[in-house]
């Protein structure tokens, strides 16, 4: 898989997070994507501590205690590893999976990683943040049907209580 | 001087909204609560069940993070209690040499589980928790409490 994401290097598309969004009706948030090339947005859903952390990292506040992502990036400050870039990198069933590149003298490493905690980690590392085009063209409607659906789970679940 | 500790289980806390991890020495002399928020509670109860997420949660992440270069985790120390806050070490092995990084305890506790170390506590906190828990019971004691001496 990273293999094919660095051939493909040069078509990756430049995202910024604008920012992140309570969902009211679920114990989520929702992440809003820019395209840094065009401004052209898309959402991603994520949990709530993993949002309410990317939205730390966007305030740029500092918790009294380091939170679950500055931790990681201290590991990485403590062992000089550099996080590279995190590519959203795939889109099934409405769920997005991330890879986080890192680097340390020279050695590059991948990891898996959920889009929030990549995210959540880019932003305190400074770490540019990309998809490919392929996600980019998968995800056009999907944030829509997402909404509906959560929208209708939760309709549900109210009646019934 | 360290005990070293076993997690007992997670209990919910209805009065704080909050759960609290049973941390207890192996002699179960000591006990000691730490209260922790709910998604902090569900990482390190994910670990205790040995449940494989379909997605990397954020301390398996964390995992990934160290095993990508081959950094070990070889204790965690629950060091400080301070105004009701704990103060953890995670204790690193990499390439020959150690770490120690500061953290929660829960971030420590979650962590340790998923890479099979040991959990320690320094015996100044189980003193401090003792009697933390003494100043909490004092103040929750109600004027009434005291008036039943006078009847």
């Amino acid at each position: 898989m990273s293999d094919s994401v660095h051939s493909n290097s040069l078509d990756l598309i430049p995202l910024s997070v604008s920012r992140v969004v309570e969902d009211a009706n679920t114990d989520t948030r929702i992440l809003v994507l820019t395209r840094t090339d065009d401004q052209d947005t898309f959402m991603i859903w994520v949990g709530a501590p993993e949002g309410d952390s990317i939205r730390r990292a966007l305030d740029s506040a500092t918790p009294p205690r380091p939170m679950s992502h500055d931790l990681v990036k201290s590991f990485g400050e403590h062992f000089g590893i550099t996080t590279k870039r995190v590519v959203l990198t795939d889109v099934k069933s409405s769920t997005y999976y991330a890879t986080v590149f890192l680097e340390n003298k020279g050695v590059e490493r991948s990891i898996d990683a959920r889009p929030s905690d990549a995210i959540a980690l880019a932003l305190r590392t400074h770490a540019p943040i990309y998809t490919t085009q392929d996600v980019w063209k998968r995800r056009s409607g999907q944030h829509l049907d997402a909404w509906l659906a959560k929208l209708d789970t939760k309709d549900i679940d109210t009646q019934e209580v | 001087m360290i005990t070293q500790m076993q997690v007992k289980g997670l209990m919910f806390d209805p009065y704080n909204n909050a759960y609290i991890v049973v941390l207890r020495d192996e002699d179960e002399a000591e006990m000691l609560p730490i209260w922790v928020g709910k998604s902090e509670a569900s990482a390190i109860s994910l670990a205790l069940e040995h449940m494989a997420p379909p997605r990397p949660m954020t301390h398996d992440f964390m995992k990934s993070f160290l095993d990508a270069y081959n950094a070990k985790v070889i204790s965690v120390v629950i060091t400080d209690l301070n105004e009701h806050t704990y103060f953890a070490k995670i204790h690193l092995m990499y390439e020959d040499s150690e770490y120690a990084v500061d953290s929660r305890p829960s971030d420590a506790i979650a962590l340790a589980i998923r890479s099979e170390a040991p959990i320690f506590a320094n015996e100044s906190v189980i003193r401090k928790q003792n009697s933390e828990e003494l100043e909490q019971w004092l103040e929750n004691l109600k004027p009434e409490d005291f008036g039943k001496l006078d009847s």
